[in-house]
């Protein structure tokens, strides 16, 4: 494209311009084509990165699966560890623990009645 | 007379958030549009015309930009999972934009975004840039050649849509 076409982005930029090359420009065909191409091109550049911005890009569900594993992975461990804790828990509780220390009667012993002194 | 940065926040960060995103994408944008008011509130704002002080502030986010590019080169980052099933008609075209403005030479790129996206004047972007008006215009012209060669097919489907003419943004 030919540099008479400059006139024609001093136009749309509301720049400073010939008339006269302006006018030139647009005689032909071409000029009033990329007229028209210029005006489409700026409404692409000041709409679409507002909608791509309003839209993230989404991440697929496989991106995101090593990441629900591990979750699944910490959740399962500490359920599983709650649910021992309580069973070992349950399992203390029912039966007495076994004596550490025996103490033996003293040969003098004996049995008294309750109440009476010997 | 100084110029609070708290304001000039305020004032430009829409713009400057809008440039990063079509200049080094939407998960970088915002950082790197604070980043600019880190350097701003580091840095003597000049004293000028509100168009200068704009322009100025454009040239530090340009440069913060291409930082980040030449960092990107040097590490470049795992390409992001996406699944092309579940992205949207309008998520294709704005990646074949992104594309396409990835495949500009950086300097027609961001004379481009700075006119097309921020709405800056030819004046104000060379200042940013370092390049005379003419300049501008002829690269801001070249990039849009090249854009409406790669984004043929989005552009026929625009050409359908009723469409307003809308010069220099405010």
């Amino acid at each position: 494209m030919s540099d008479r076409h400059e006139v024609i982005s001093a136009f749309l930029d509301d720049e400073p311009f010939d008339s006269n090359a302006l006018a030139e420009a647009l005689s032909e065909p071409a000029g009033r084509e990329l007229l028209i191409d210029l005006l489409a091109l700026r409404h692409l550049m000041r709409t679409e990165g507002k909608e791509a911005a309003a839209q993230p890009v989404r991440r697929p569900w496989r991106a995101s699966l090593p990441a629900l594993v591990a979750a699944a992975a910490v959740l399962l461990a500490l359920v599983g560890g709650y649910l021992a804790g309580e069973r070992r828990g349950e399992l203390a509780m029912s039966a007495a623990p076994p004596a550490t220390r025996v103490v033996q009667a003293p040969a003098a012993w004996k049995d008294v009645r309750s109440g009476r002194m010997p | 007379m100084t110029v609070d940065p708290e304001a000039l926040f305020a004032a430009h960060h829409h713009r400057l958030y809008k440039y990063f995103c079509r200049a080094v994408g939407p998960d970088t944008a915002r950082d790197l549009t604070q980043d600019v008011f880190l350097k701003v509130t580091r840095t003597p704002i000049p004293v000028a015309a509100e168009g200068e002080v704009r322009a100025w502030l454009f040239h530090v986010a340009r440069n913060l930009a291409l930082d980040h590019h030449r960092q990107r080169l040097r590490r470049p980052e795992p390409s992001e999972l996406t699944d092309e099933g579940a992205r949207t008609a309008s998520q294709d075209v704005d990646l074949a934009v992104n594309e396409a403005l990835a495949a500009l030479p950086d300097l027609d790129r961001d004379v481009f975004l700075m006119r097309e996206v921020v709405g800056l004047g030819y004046e104000e972007i060379g200042r940013a840039c370092g390049l005379t008006p003419d300049a501008v215009r002829s690269r801001i012209h070249r990039a849009r050649l090249q854009l409406r060669e790669r984004l043929a097919s989005p552009i026929a489907t625009r050409r359908t849509i009723p469409m307003r003419h809308s010069g220099r943004q405010t």
